[in-house]
């Protein structure tokens, strides 16, 4: 019996095995609150205003009056300052008439030279029959007719060019918006050695455009939604119709078509609000400037999201593979693009366990690494007054500093602050004796394996793991190391973007995706499609 | 469909996942296990044997298992035997589990604190340890079988290259004479030979989770074979390197063998590091497969939702790790978990098996 009894453990385990319970209890129910909280838009659901769109509903239909239909539409947006008003005869029809157009939204030049000049000496009466649309005899391309003065108004505040005549019962819309745009440049974030040079716009219908001139498919579609309770954008959801999977469709757009906002000023507000999982510190999307590469996810059977105003094009679903491939591995030939991949596993895997793996050996197990190299670290740590996670924090943290310095520094002087902060600090620093040498080459082998991240985004992201990383590695040594490592799979292994799981193709194993994962197989092995987007066709077309 | 709302895994995931509960403590203390109990270098001869006779434990299992598509045994030990004697083998079966879990776990803490972190509480490793496997198999069957997948390749090819590597300690004579003492000390060996298998039933729920139901006997035999035969490299090689001699006195052979070389010119000179890592993984996966079979038994046989009950098993399984009072006890338990696996795994499915073939044949015969 007293043998029985001295097997029943101590009361202090008594109390852990409550923290046993409680610790994961509770995180789950923080979490779970925290991801609901996030995913009902806080307290601001119920709040949500009737939108005002709900002025459209309200008409006021044109009179055929001139004098009051000018001064409805003036009453509607006549207040604007940027509102262009120009009054003009018209020799033949020996009436009045009067062009509206939004200042910087019309080409003036056009508008002085080719259409005041034909209202005022060529419109005759015939040209204005009814209907305008159908067989009228009007030289516009584009001419739309409104019978509304309020939806008049509210075109011409787009941007269109807009004219009253006297005698008619209704407005034309003689021109589209023609606003001045970017150029065209070489996309930012995504530079590529080899292969197009050509980048979105935040232009939404040159991003289209480009999409279609990738190449000629008649199962390239795009529909278009408005999205924005104030200030509605568009939004096109991209696809081939005979490629990508219907449920994958369907809730992209159940998703998009959802979203609840007041406006989107970038695409990465949309990501945030159809992401699967709100406390992830993984993009489950991916965004790309590039249409290349938009193109060939759609080719694998991923739904594209582009917006009105946003340089960045969003492809679903994502997954970790995608974060560490680089368009130009395609371009390249396949041996030294397969190396250069493999060099970015490798480089993934430093930027997020260099500085932990350097704790754990320098605090906690110095008889892992080889002695001479031990007793160099020693020799150059003898004067550094911090344990070593503090040494790291340090000088992690004004990488990290420098870093964000350099994006907000303007061209000229970013460079040189690199210098300043990267060599001559980190030279001081151990000159002071704060930080050791080694831990400077950790460093800054951590650093730039961040930067050989081929999306930002994904580099970003190991960034910020780094510092739990660390954290772990500080109180359990090389055992926190692996348990981070760990608790990093369990979450990359739940995580799921649009029903796939992040970590395919990895697992589980399609050893058919695996062509394209750790290697790129050469081009003419990959005829099929990944295996993963579930696709109606399985073969690429040869 | 294209989101996958079934909680099925693939073939290939339940292979991964037998191997994985499989691989575990025993491959650092069964050289010595094997050794101790018959004194002779034929220990490969006797984990060949073994696993000859877990292929058919395991093929017999599968069988069993065909016979209720979809089903664990927690559902359908009900249906063989009534329905409290059903309950009570399942309420074995979890305390079994949750035994081996508290063991396993319990072998890498004293693995963790003498090799990595001396000094340090036990407590202090566990804690943590059974908090990331909570989260873990918060994420069901599928997420489980897919950290397998991540750990199972870097651990097969770390053990690979560590054996590689001490091919040059490795001497033919120490395996030598083969049946010196005759076949005896192999069947004697039998028995520990069989025991470091102890969780293989798994394969009783696992057949239940598998997509097509006509690859789960290739798969599971898949499975088990894996483990078999790194089991067979481990104790060719640790007893090819150590000797007979030295494999008895060491308590874990395996990590001695590791230490006991220098990779000159290579940042890390001993393998040991590499090789505690992929054995802290497979560790963890162990862990969390039990912790998940313990836990999904609980909620089949009560009824009862899987996720309360997984985090009310997490004391459980930290109390069942805490309970052996030293490493001598921890080994005690690991013989005696053995012996109630060999219940477990042998007696169990042929009891099963038997009682539902004399049942069919009865039936068939009133129809």
């Amino acid at each position: 019996m007293s043998s029985l009894m001295s097997f029943v453990p101590s009361w202090h385990i008594w109390v852990l095995s409550i923290a046993a319970f409680l610790v994961p209890f509770l995180l789950s129910k923080i979490f779970a609150r925290v991801h609901d909280f996030i995913k009902s838009g806080g307290n601001f659901k119920t709040a949500s205003a009737p939108s005002p769109s709900s002025s459209s509903v309200e008409r006021m239909p044109f009179s055929g009056d001139y004098a009051a239909d000018i001064r409805s539409v003036l009453h509607v947006i006549g207040e604007n300052s940027d509102l262009v008003i120009r009054k003009f005869p018209m020799s033949k029809l020996d009436a009045q008439g009067t062009l509206f157009y939004m200042d910087g939204m019309q080409q003036q030049r056009e508008l002085n030279m080719r259409i005041l000049e034909f209202f005022m000496f060529e419109l005759t009466r015939d040209m204005l029959s009814i209907p305008f649309n159908g067989n009228g005899l009007l030289p516009f391309y584009t001419l739309k007719e409104a019978t509304d003065a309020i939806e008049f108004s509210r075109l011409v505040l787009f941007g269109h060019a807009g004219v009253i005549v006297e005698g008619v019962p209704c407005g034309l819309l003689i021109q589209n918006p023609n606003t001045s745009n970017r150029a065209i440049v070489e996309p930012l974030s995504e530079a590529l050695l080899r292969g197009p040079r050509l980048g979105f716009t935040e232009v939404l219908s040159e991003n289209t455009s480009m999409l279609r001139r990738q190449g000629f498919s008649e199962q390239l579609e795009m529909r278009s939604y408005r999205i924005g309770n104030t200030l509605p954008k568009d939004v096109v959801i991209a696809y081939f119709k005979d490629i990508v999977n219907a449920d994958l469709l369907k809730e992209v757009e159940a998703r998009v078509s959802n979203i609840d906002i007041d406006f989107l000023a970038d695409s990465g507000y949309i990501e945030q609000l159809i992401e699967d999982n709100y406390l992830s510190p993984f993009q489950q999307l991916q965004n790309t400037e590039r249409p290349d590469r938009v193109i060939n996810g759609l080719l694998e059977g991923r739904v594209a999201i582009l917006q009105d105003g946003s340089p960045f094009a969003l492809i679903a679903p994502a997954t970790f593979s995608m974060l560490l491939q680089s368009p130009e591995d395609y371009y390249e030939r396949w041996i030294p693009s397969s190396l250069l991949r493999m060099l970015r596993f490798f480089a993934a895997f430093l930027s997020l366990l260099a500085p932990s793996i350097y704790i754990s050996f320098i605090s906690f197990h110095p008889g892992l690494i080889p002695t001479e190299l031990v007793l160099s670290i020693i020799e150059t740590r003898q004067g550094v007054p911090f344990p070593s996670l503090i040494e790291v924090l340090i000088l992690e943290l004004a990488i990290e500093i420098l870093r964000e310095a350099g994006i907000r520094l303007p061209k000229p002087i970013g460079p040189a602050m690199g210098i300043v902060g990267g060599i001559i600090v980190g030279d001081a620093a151990v000159q002071a004796g704060i930080v050791s040498p080694i831990l400077v080459i950790v460093v800054a082998v951590t650093a730039i394996s961040s930067f050989s991240m081929p999306s930002y985004s994904a580099g970003i992201t190991l960034r910020l793991l780094r510092f739990f990383g660390m954290i772990f590695a500080a109180i359990l040594g090389m055992f926190g190391t692996i348990l981070f490592f760990l608790l990093l799979c369990s979450h990359l292994s739940r995580l799921k973007s649009f029903g796939v799981s992040y970590l395919t193709p990895v697992s589980p194993y399609r050893l058919q995706d695996w062509k394209d994962l750790f290697i790129r197989a050469p081009i003419s092995l990959m005829k099929k499609r990944p295996a993963m987007m579930k696709t109606r066709q399985e073969r690429r077309q040869t | 469909m294209f989101t996958r709302t079934d909680d099925k895994i693939t073939s290939s995931q339940a292979a991964v996942f037998l191997t994985n509960t499989l691989l575990g403590a025993g491959i650092l203390t069964l050289p010595r296990n094997v050794t101790q109990t018959m004194e002779t270098p034929d220990a490969w001869l006797t984990i060949l044997l073994g696993g000859a006779a877990m292929l058919g434990i395991v093929l017999l299992m599968v069988k069993l298992c065909l016979q209720f598509p979809g089903q664990t045994v927690f559902q359908y030990a009900g249906k063989i035997i009534g329905k409290f004697p059903g309950k009570l083998v399942g309420m074995i079966l979890i305390l079994y589990f949750i035994s081996v879990a508290g063991f396993e776990i319990r072998t890498l803490a004293e693995v963790t604190t003498f090799f990595l972190l001396e000094g340090t509480p036990p407590e202090a490793v566990v804690l943590p340890f059974i908090w990331v496997g909570v989260y873990l198999v918060l994420g069901g069957i599928n997420s489980i079988a897919r950290l397998f997948q991540i750990v199972l390749p870097i651990s097969i090819l770390v053990l690979l290259v560590s054996f590689g590597v001490s091919l040059r300690l490795f001497d033919i004579n120490h395996l030598r004479p083969v049946l010196g003492s005759g076949i005896m000390p192999v069947l004697r060996g039998m028995k520990t030979a069989i025991l470091i298998y102890a969780g293989c039933e798994v394969v009783l729920t696992l057949v239940a989770f598998v997509q097509e139901p006509k690859q789960a006997v290739k798969a599971m035999l898949g499975g088990i074979a894996i483990p078999i035969f790194l089991y067979l490299l481990t104790v060719v090689f640790v007893i090819g390197c150590l000797s007979v001699d030295s494999v008895v006195t060491s308590t874990w052979p395996t990590i001695d063998l590791v230490r006991s070389f220098e990779i000159t010119g290579f940042f890390i000179e001993r393998l040991e590091f590499p090789f505690m890592v992929i054995w802290l993984m497979q560790m963890f996966c162990n862990f969390s497969s039990f912790f998940f079979q313990a836990s999904l038994g609980i909620s089949q046989i009560f009824n009862v939702q899987l996720r309360p009950i997984i985090f009310m098993l997490a004391p459980a399984i930290f109390i069942a790790t805490m309970l052996p009072r030293s490493l001598q006890d921890v080994f005690t338990l690991g013989d005696t978990i053995g012996y109630l696996g060999l219940g477990m795994f042998f007696l169990l499915p042929l009891m099963l098996s038997l009682i539902w073939m004399i049942r069919k044949k009865g039936t068939k015969g009133h129809v």
